[in-house]
């Protein structure tokens, strides 16, 4: 089996928002949902996902989603990992 | 080429790589790793180089002028320096290394330091001649920037993608720019000097294209890796 690489907590809140983003059509969106496609385990994800709402970065009223601020930090959080790919940073 | 446009050469260098030190500091802002600030800081570097370069070519006849010409030859070596740790530490898993990169940039701080005082402080110390040390440093910047355009070609061909070529391909330009350099100062020749500069140049430009593309372009991001400005400003 193939291990995965160790992510760090930033890598986390990433996946997480980038997730959240990409759902953001789905009626309802749960967090086992959340938890099975970032492969976080469910009592630390209720953790980062706290985090996120305190740093009102998402919201999970009526269903869990991105925030303005939300999506201008991923944006700007996935146009620095494009230009470390681009530049030949491994991160 | 008379001393106006050389100086005009190094002023837009130094500037280039003053406007790239702005982005260059993004991936270790935005990952606090502190393995990613050897490219700010070699960029930093770099820039000074240009400019004790630019200083020493408009002062050439003051007495200073082979100081700024020593200052300028360090500095290229340890912005180069700086860059190759920066992607030599890239590669290996942080929480083994951490310790190894703050060892490894306070270290080359600390030479830095050093080697500035050895060579400019009192007492002094009889200095090989200033064009053999050239020498010597142009082929340590070769062997640096050779390992960085490795690495970050190595990179390119695991993950093929035609936005990543263009950094190896920039890396390389310095590097031949370098051999130009030193070419040019074992036989003189013009063509080399000039070549020299005009490869410098191309590849902070394509540096500098890079930056566009990964922060203003929209084109430039395929929409999984990004969210446009309207949805972000919605």
């Amino acid at each position: 089996m193939r291990k995965l690489p160790r992510r760090d907590k930033l890598k986390i809140y990433g996946d997480l928002l980038y997730f959240i983003y990409s759902e953001a059509k789905a009626e309802k969106l749960v967090l086992t949902r959340v938890q099975l496609k970032t492969n976080v385990p469910f009592d630390r994800l209720k953790t980062y996902i706290a985090d996120l709402k305190e740093l009102d970065l998402v919201l999970d009223e009526p269903s869990l989603r991105l925030t303005d601020k939300g999506k201008q930090y991923l944006k700007e959080y996935q146009a620095v990992l494009d230009f470390m790919k681009r530049m030949g940073l491994t991160y | 080429m008379d001393n106006f446009a050389l100086i005009l050469i190094e002023a837009v260098s130094a500037i280039l790589c003053f406007v790239l030190l702005r982005f260059m500091i993004k991936p270790y802002q935005a990952t606090g790793e502190g393995r990613y600030l050897g490219l700010p800081v070699g960029f930093a570097f770099l820039g000074v180089s240009y400019i004790f370069m630019g200083l020493a070519l408009y002062y050439e006849s003051l007495i200073f002028f082979d100081d700024l010409k020593w200052f300028q030859l360090f500095t290229q070596a340890y912005a180069l320096a700086f860059l190759a740790a920066t992607y030599y530490f890239s590669k290996k898993p942080p929480e083994r290394t951490r310790l190894w990169w703050d060892i490894t940039y306070a270290g080359l701080f600390f030479a830095a330091v050093i080697s500035y005082l050895v060579v400019f402080e009192p007492p002094m110390f009889g200095l090989p001649s200033y064009k053999i040390v050239d020498e010597y440093f142009r082929l340590f910047n070769i062997v640096l920037l050779a390992y960085i355009s490795i690495h970050t070609l190595r990179s390119h061909v695991s993950q093929p993608d035609p936005k990543t070529i263009w950094i190896p391909l920039s890396y390389l330009l310095l590097g031949f720019s370098q051999y130009s350099f030193l070419i040019w100062s074992l036989d003189s020749s013009f063509s080399a000097y000039m070549g020299a500069h005009l490869l410098r140049l191309s590849g902070l430009l394509i540096f500098l294209f890079v930056v566009y593309q990964a922060f203003h372009s929209k084109r430039g991001r395929s929409p999984k890796e990004g969210i446009s400005d309207e949805e972000a400003s919605t």
